[in-house]
C-alpha cells in the first residue's frame, strides 16, 4: 500500500467521521439554531474527502472537481447558516436585530 | 466494493435521520436537515465518482452544490413569512 493510499484513506475516514458527527449533532440537538451549526461542520468533511480524492488521483478531472466542490461547500456553509438563522429570527420575532439588541443589553 | 463505495453507502444511510427530521419536525428544523442533506448528497456524488471512476458523478456534484445552496436560501427566504 503506497503512502498516497494511506493518506487518502486517513483523509476519507476523517471526512466521513466529520459528516457523521454533523448528522449526529443534528439528531441530538433540540434547538434549531444549535442544529444549524452542524451544516458548516459537514462542509469541512466534504473538503477532507475532496483532498483525499486529490491525494489518490492527483490533479485529474475528478480530483480537481472534487476539490472545487469541497471548497464551494466550505465557503458557502457559513453563508447558508447565517442567512438561514437570520430568516428564522425574522420568522420568530419579525426583526432579526431584536435578539441581537437583547443580547447586547443583558 | 472499495472504500469509496463503502463510505458512500454509510453516508447514504446518514441521509435517513435527515429525512426523518424533515418529515416529522417543524419547518425550521426541516430546513436545517435539508441543508445538511444537501452537503451529504454532494459528498456521496463525489465518492461515487471516485469509487466507480465515472466523471459524470462529480459533474453532478459540481452542479448540485451551488443549486442546493440556492434552493436552501430560497426556502429560508420564503420561511421568513408564515406560508
Amino acid at each position: 500500500m503506497s503512502w498516497q493510499a494511506v493518506v487518502a484513506l486517513a483523509l476519507l475516514v476523517a471526512g466521513g467521521l466529520l459528516e457523521l458527527i454533523a448528522v449526529l449533532g443534528l439528531c441530538v440537538m433540540r434547538d434549531v439554531y444549535d442544529r444549524l451549526h452542524y451544516v458548516g461542520v459537514a462542509g469541512f468533511g466534504a473538503l477532507l474527502i475532496g483532498v483525499a480524492i486529490v491525494v489518490r488521483e492527483s490533479f485529474s478531472l475528478i480530483g480537481d472537481k472534487a476539490l472545487l466542490v469541497g471548497v464551494i461547500l466550505v465557503i458557502t456553509g457559513p453563508v447558508l447558516v447565517q442567512s438561514t438563522a437570520r430568516s428564522l429570527l425574522i420568522r420568530e420575532t419579525g426583526d432579526w436585530r431584536s435578539k441581537v439588541r437583547e443580547h447586547a443589553e443583558s | 466494493m472499495n472504500e469509496w463505495e463503502i463510505a458512500a453507502a454509510v453516508l447514504g444511510f446518514a441521509l435517513i435521520p435527515c429525512g426523518a427530521i424533515a418529515l416529522l419536525r417543524d419547518p425550521p428544523h426541516g430546513l436545517a436537515a435539508l441543508e445538511l442533506a444537501g452537503v451529504l448528497l454532494t459528498t456521496i456524488l463525489m465518492l461515487l465518482a471516485e469509487g466507480f471512476h465515472r466523471q459524470p458523478f462529480v459533474d453532478l456534484a459540481v452542479v448540485f452544490a451551488p443549486l442546493s445552496l440556492v434552493g436552501s436560501l430560497l426556502y429560508a427566504r420564503l420561511m421568513e413569512r408564515d406560508l
